[in-house]
């Protein structure tokens, strides 16, 4: 008969719609409030509205989420008083010279004194307009001192120099990258062998290994 | 598009390009290789693995002819192959969705596809770090396995979370969602008067002017041409997969349409086989060597394609032995298969030209680059 498929589509339609009410009733009219009923309506076996109230209810971002990077910098509570709110970057150029659509800029650090380069940048310059987040930077930085941030809400009523980020806006502690990707940040510590930076982690090695020679050559004299 | 009519018949068309042309052929040759990865994405921006995916074989191929190459491990060509046919779903999905929308069902059809669609991004978002434009496949293998959680509990900047295991995420969403879904858009389109009247007999492309025309993808399979890369140039695991091959045989959108249904039908067939190889590969290294920012490639020409849900895509890529390549071609299907539209359209109504460019699926990214 002509006219059925319609209707055969148009019970897909209602269904929709009855599946969409069904939740209502089935979460007592509290479908956007009560917290457990979030992820059951955004999982795989949900089954009807699927919105997010944003802003009101925001998604968590998956761990690997990338955006704007930012450069880690040593706690501002680090045990070893000179190390707190170092940079971790060492301003080798490898991100700069990797991303793609050039938007990093970076101004060596030299010592005022000797004019001797130093492994900290002086200046350090996202263009996060021009920035496609693509995280190759924080793929191939060898000091794991850039990391693809999670905040996604940037938006501001200058477009001009805002947009800009210098070392200032980049910088956060090494924490935050613990606290937004434990497991990443985990495995990065161990592939480095340790929490720290990988030079301090060089240094202890190398103190480490002095002492023990010391130690060795004080037992060796008894 | 420009036209000329008669009356409300169209005599001639020409489709005009050039609107969204952003350099990406002489960009690709200022990068280097490794840089390219991303731009691929912005190609056709609804299937960005899958053109990483071309883009990396093309790659691979060079480096094959230099030393000390290694070949993408097993496991990588799993993820790769789960990825790019989620991808195909993903669009056949928006394509029949936005089809849809051409046609006049304002929305309705297109927001049940994109909710299915959602679940497919989550997934990617999980693994790959971002939703649509994913850079995800590197040369050898891909950037990093798939996560262990889709979500991880302690992120500080959001309040919802959704904490699930990705492989039973992945399980649940291929054994039951997708299917339900697309058999629901079944029962819910293939039937319909609306969609049968509005479609079958519209925009015919024969079988003899679709090779003419060397349109690729769903376009030339509803022409009744059973041609697909990935039974003709067998590429990374897809020998060893069960999996047919859609044809259709009028040529026109309804054809178009159902070749599209049943893609994504063999495409949950091909997922399915590759759910248990996941488990089996389980712990295998994802990436052979090492990643190098600064890659070598050996001088020499190589072509890659893969059989992108729109059509062939093809990157031609030639090496002189330097860090960046010297020349780099993109062939897109979108904009081979938009050629046809004018020999599909002549002779049908205005109002048939939309849902005959809609039935091609282009995506503009792809069409300028
Ligand atoms: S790659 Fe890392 S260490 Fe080198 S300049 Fe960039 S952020 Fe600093
Ligand atoms: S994410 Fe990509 S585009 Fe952005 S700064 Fe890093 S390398 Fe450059």
């Amino acid at each position: 008969m002509y006219g059925q498929g319609i209707l055969r589509g148009l019970k897909v339609t209602f269904q929709h719609i009855f599946e969409s009410y069904m939740d209502d009733i089935r979460w007592n009219f509290r479908r956007y409030r009560s917290p457990e009923a979030f992820p059951e309506r955004q999982g795989v076996a949900a089954r009807g509205v699927f919105t997010v109230q944003y802003p009101e209810e925001k998604l968590a971002v998956p761990e690997r989420f990338r955006f704007i990077p930012f450069l880690v910098v040593d706690n501002y509570d680090h045990p070893d008083e000179e190390r707190r709110g170092h940079d971790w970057c060492t301003s080798c150029g490898i991100c700069a010279k990797v991303c793609p659509p050039q938007c990093i800029w970076i101004v060596r650090g030299t010592n005022p004194e000797t004019g001797r380069p130093v492994p900290e940048p002086e200046e350090f310059y996202i263009d996060i307009d021009i920035c496609m987040n693509c995280g190759l930077c924080a793929e191939f930085c060898p000091f794991d001192a850039i990391k693809m941030d999670h905040d996604y809400e940037l938006s501001s009523y200058d477009r001009t120099s805002a947009h800009i980020y210098n070392k200032q806006q980049l910088s956060k502690e090494f924490r935050y990258w613990q606290s937004i990707a434990p497991t990443t940040a985990e495995e990065e510590a161990n592939a480095r062998g340790g929490w720290e930076h990988k030079d301090v982690l060089k240094q202890q090695a190398k103190e480490a290994k002095a002492r023990a020679k010391a130690e060795q050559a004080a037992s060796d004299t008894d | 598009m420009v036209a000329t009519l008669d009356g409300e018949t169209i005599e001639q068309l020409q489709p005009v390009m050039g609107y969204l042309h952003r350099n990406h052929e002489k960009i690709g040759e200022r990068n280097t290789y490794i840089m390219n990865m991303p731009f691929t994405d912005r190609l056709d921006y609804f299937c960005s693995l899958s053109n990483n995916l071309g883009y990396a074989p093309a790659v691979e191929n060079l480096l094959a002819l230099g030393k000390r190459y290694e070949p993408p491990t097993y496991r990588a060509e799993v993820i790769r192959v789960l990825m790019v046919e989620l991808t195909r779903i993903l669009n056949h999905m928006v394509a029949v969705g936005f089809l849809l929308n051409d046609m006049g069902a304002y929305f309705t059809p297109m927001m049940y596809a994109i909710t299915e669609r959602e679940l497919i991004l989550d997934f990617f978002e999980a693994a790959t770090g971002s939703r649509m434009m994913c850079n995800y496949m590197r040369f050898g293998g891909v950037f990093k396995d798939l996560p262990e959680r889709m979500r991880s509990e302690a992120s500080l900047l959001n309040d919802k979370v959704r904490d699930e295991n990705t492989i039973e995420y992945l399980r649940a969403l291929i054994n039951e969602r997708l299917p339900r879904a697309i058999d629901q858009f079944d029962e819910y389109l293939t039937g319909s008067e609306i969609v049968t009247n509005r479609c079958m007999g519209v925009g015919v492309l024969t079988q003899a002017d679709a090779i003419a025309y060397s349109a690729a993808g769903p376009v030339l399979r509803a022409s009744g041409v059973p041609y697909d890369v990935r039974r003709a140039d067998p590429y990374s695991i897809y020998p060893d997969l069960d999996f047919d091959v859609a044809v259709r045989y009028h040529g026109d959108v309804y054809d178009r349409y159902l070749v599209r249904l049943d893609e994504m039908r063999q495409s949950i067939r091909i997922l399915k086989q590759i759910l248990p190889l996941l488990d089996e590969t389980e712990g295998q290294p994802f990436f052979a060597g090492s990643p190098k920012y600064a890659l070598r490639v050996p001088a020499g020409e190589s072509y890659g394609r893969v059989e992108n849900p729109k059509g062939e895509l093809g990157y031609y890529v030639v090496s002189d032995g330097g860090q960046n390549p010297w020349r780099y071609h993109v062939r897109a299907p979108s904009f081979i298969n938009l050629t046809a539209l004018e020999k599909m359209c002549v002779g049908q109504k205005v109002a048939d030209t939309v849902i005959i460019l809609g039935s091609i699926d282009i995506v503009l990214g792809e069409v300028d680059r």
